[in-house]
């Protein structure tokens, strides 16, 4: 069976900035593909490059086994796009606008089914420019829905939405997936990654850094836990000190969190050695805590730095 | 995939949009129709004009009696008497158009052949009006002195008016309000484009299957239908408010309101190309609609323009639709030809054609 999306060495250029850089990774078709990465990373104008809003510099795109700078019309018949900073006739009801755009496609869904999915059901007879943001983000999740098209491209769907719609929307995507269709989305929210997509590719400066899923990613990345404690202000010997304990996974100072992490396939003794070393100096260790290390940490290891400080 | 109904549904969410949106409606709809009415009252008005005459009689006698009597008889006149001191300072204030000061003349003295000096003080200005009313007060004298010496005049002047049309300010005008709704329906009306443009719109409706030439169909076809309302709406207030006649035949002026639309919207859509934003945009169709407006003649005629602009004038588009829909709807005289104006406007539809395709954004 062919993959859903293939995408070889794709480049986009600007003047100076080279937004993606030689992108490859393939997506399964009936699968949540995510592309994780922190703004600026490249998510966007990768996944409007595939979708042909953008014309890449170099590289080759196939959606649904077509090549997308030869038969972008055919492709964009068979997927519904959701973009970032949606903007819609501002006139126009809920309702009228996903009439509007079912009429663009085959076999769309209806307008109840695609409201009903992202809870807007009730404010079809809303007018777009009277909507909240949220709302206006899940209209344009669900106008991406209603194309009931082979792949959904969803940029950032959960951005501005309260903890629970995004519970919401993530059960929504979970049913894309079920109904047999793919998705390809973009977020820069670990725990969404982590928690929805089944394939991953994490991008930044606009290259790939890792590929696989979460669980995968995790277990590549630390075949540890992780051990968590608030920095009481340590100063640069303490620092070499502590790096003495047997953390096998390495230690990462996170300055802007103020949080110590250590990560190890022991944690019996790593907890033990801090405490030994904590009592030492005399500081009182604020906030420990052991756990298994998430994608955050696999970020955070791959590129020195936390993602949702960007 | 239905492309037909694909234009429709793209057809009417643009129709909701525009309706929905008092500024648009204004502007094309409502705009029109008040500068009918307020052209319309001012000048469809049929009534005679009347000229205050001031008459001061130093001495009154039967014959200055009778003189008053003449001119209070002509309804062009409306005469008032009173003291030469008083109605000279009317006439300066401007209640009189003229005075007349009228010695005292008597029966003798115009049987005896004396001469009696009148003098009718009228401020400068107006100099035409001036010059008919002096010639008409003239006649009115030389009538009296005919009727006094008993002589025959050599010659009789009989007017007969016949049933023919004549042309009001109006008649002129309500073409060119057609021709300026066209126009704004054109220039005006990219703007909904460009704000959909500016605000990503049309970007989310590119990575749909809603083919881009469809997107523009939909929305010159509402132009072309909203033009055809604004047509008929002029037309119903002329005809049935102002009594306006409409000559020509339907079918041309059908034809001229789609052509004249059409260069219009093209004229838009070249605006939209050669601006980004939505603001220098609007900058910019301001700087040609203005002065488009008040050079093309479509308010008075051309000859009151002075020389130096008439190459302008010569230029704009507008000129040429309002010529041409003068013709076709109330019969005025033209002053170019009818192919003329079609060729003209079809060269400037095809020009901006040509340069809203060649510097085209579609972001």
């Amino acid at each position: 069976m062919e993959n859903a999306v293939e995408v070889s060495e794709l480049k986009k250029y600007y003047d100076d900035v080279k937004a993606v850089d030689g992108v490859t990774f393939t997506v399964e078709t009936e699968s949540i593909f995510g592309m994780l990465g922190p703004n600026g990373a490249g998510k966007t104008t990768t996944i409007e490059t595939i979708i042909g809003l953008l014309e890449g510099t170099a590289g080759e795109i196939y959606v649904l086994g077509m090549e997308t700078s030869e038969k972008i019309s055919d492709v964009k018949k068979r997927i519904g796009v959701q973009l970032q900073d949606p903007s819609l006739f501002p006139r126009l009801t809920v309702g009228e606008t996903l009439d509007l755009f079912a009429a663009f496609y085959p076999e769309p869904l209806s307008v109840q089914e695609a409201a009903e999915q992202v809870g807007l059901s009730s404010s079809l007879d809303g007018r777009i420019n009277s909507l909240s943001g949220g709302q206006r983000h899940r209209l344009a999740v669900s106008l991406a829905l209603i194309s009931n098209g082979d792949i959904i491209f969803l940029d950032e769907p959960t951005t501005g939405l309260d903890p629970k719609a995004r519970r919401d929307l993530w059960e929504t995507i979970r049913n894309v997936r079920r109904n047999g269709s793919t998705v390809f989305m973009t977020t820069h929210y670990m725990d969404e990654a982590e928690k929805l997509c089944d394939e991953l590719v994490i991008i930044d400066h606009g290259k790939i850094i890792a590929t696989g899923s979460p669980d995968r990613l995790i277990e590549d990345n630390f075949p540890h836990q992780a051990v968590e404690f608030a920095d009481p202000g340590l100063s640069p010997e303490d620092r070499n000190d502590l790096l003495g304990i047997s953390a096998s996974g390495g230690i990462n100072f996170e300055e802007n969190e103020g949080k110590v992490i250590l990560y190890s396939e022991d944690v019996g003794k790593t907890v033990t050695d801090l405490i030994d070393y904590t009592r030492k100096l005399g500081i009182d260790l604020d906030n420990l805590k052991v756990r298994s290390a998430t994608l955050d940490d696999v970020f955070l290891k791959l590129t020195g730095r936390a993602i949702e400080n960007e | 995939m239905n492309r037909p109904k694909i234009l429709y549904k793209m057809f009417v969410a643009n129709a909701k949009e525009f309706f929905r949106d008092r500024a648009s409606l204004f502007w094309m709809i409502a705009f029109p129709l008040i500068f009918t009415f307020i052209f319309g009252m001012v000048f469809s008005g049929n009534d005679e004009v009347v000229y205050s005459l001031g008459i001061s009689v130093d001495k009154e006698t039967p014959i200055t009696k009778e003189l008053v009597n003449q001119f209070d008889e002509i309804e062009s006149f409306n005469v008032s008497t009173g003291e030469i001191a008083k109605e000279l300072e009317e006439l300066e204030r401007g209640n009189r158009k003229m005075v007349l000061e009228i010695p005292g003349i008597t029966r003798e003295g115009v049987t005896g052949g004396k001469s009696s000096t009148v003098r009718l003080y009228y401020s400068q200005g107006e100099q035409e009006t001036n010059r008919a009313l002096i010639s008409a007060i003239k006649e009115i004298f030389s009538g009296i002195e005919r009727e006094v010496t008993g002589r025959a005049p050599l010659f009789q002047l009989e007017p007969e008016p016949l049933e023919t049309r004549e042309l009001t300010n109006f008649d002129y005008v309500m073409p060119g309000i057609l021709a300026m709704a066209l126009m704004q329906l054109g220039l005006f009306g990219v703007f909904q484009f460009m704000s959909l443009r500016e605000n990503k719109v049309i970007r989310g409706l590119a990575v749909t299957p809603l083919p881009r030439d469809t997107f523009f169909e939909s929305e010159v076809a509402l132009r072309l239908i909203i033009a055809v309302i604004q047509t008929f709406l002029i037309i119903l207030i002329g005809r049935t408010v102002f009594g306006v006649k409409i000559l020509g035949s339907i079918p041309i002026l059908i034809g001229l309101v789609v052509l004249g639309a059409l260069t219009f919207v093209s004229m838009g859509y070249m605006i939209a190309s050669f601006s980004r934003t939505l603001e220098g945009g609007r900058n910019l169709v301001q700087t040609v609609q203005f002065p488009m407006m008040f050079l093309s003649g479509i308010f008075f005629p051309i000859e009151f323009m002075p020389g130096y602009i008439r190459p302008i004038v010569k230029a704009i588009p507008l000129t040429y639709l309002g010529d041409a829909l003068r013709q076709v709807m109330v019969g005025y005289p033209p002053e170019y030809s009818l192919s003329t104006d079609v060729y003209v406007l079809t060269g400037w539809f095809l020009a901006s054609t040509f340069l809203a395709i060649r510097f085209w954004k579609w972001e």
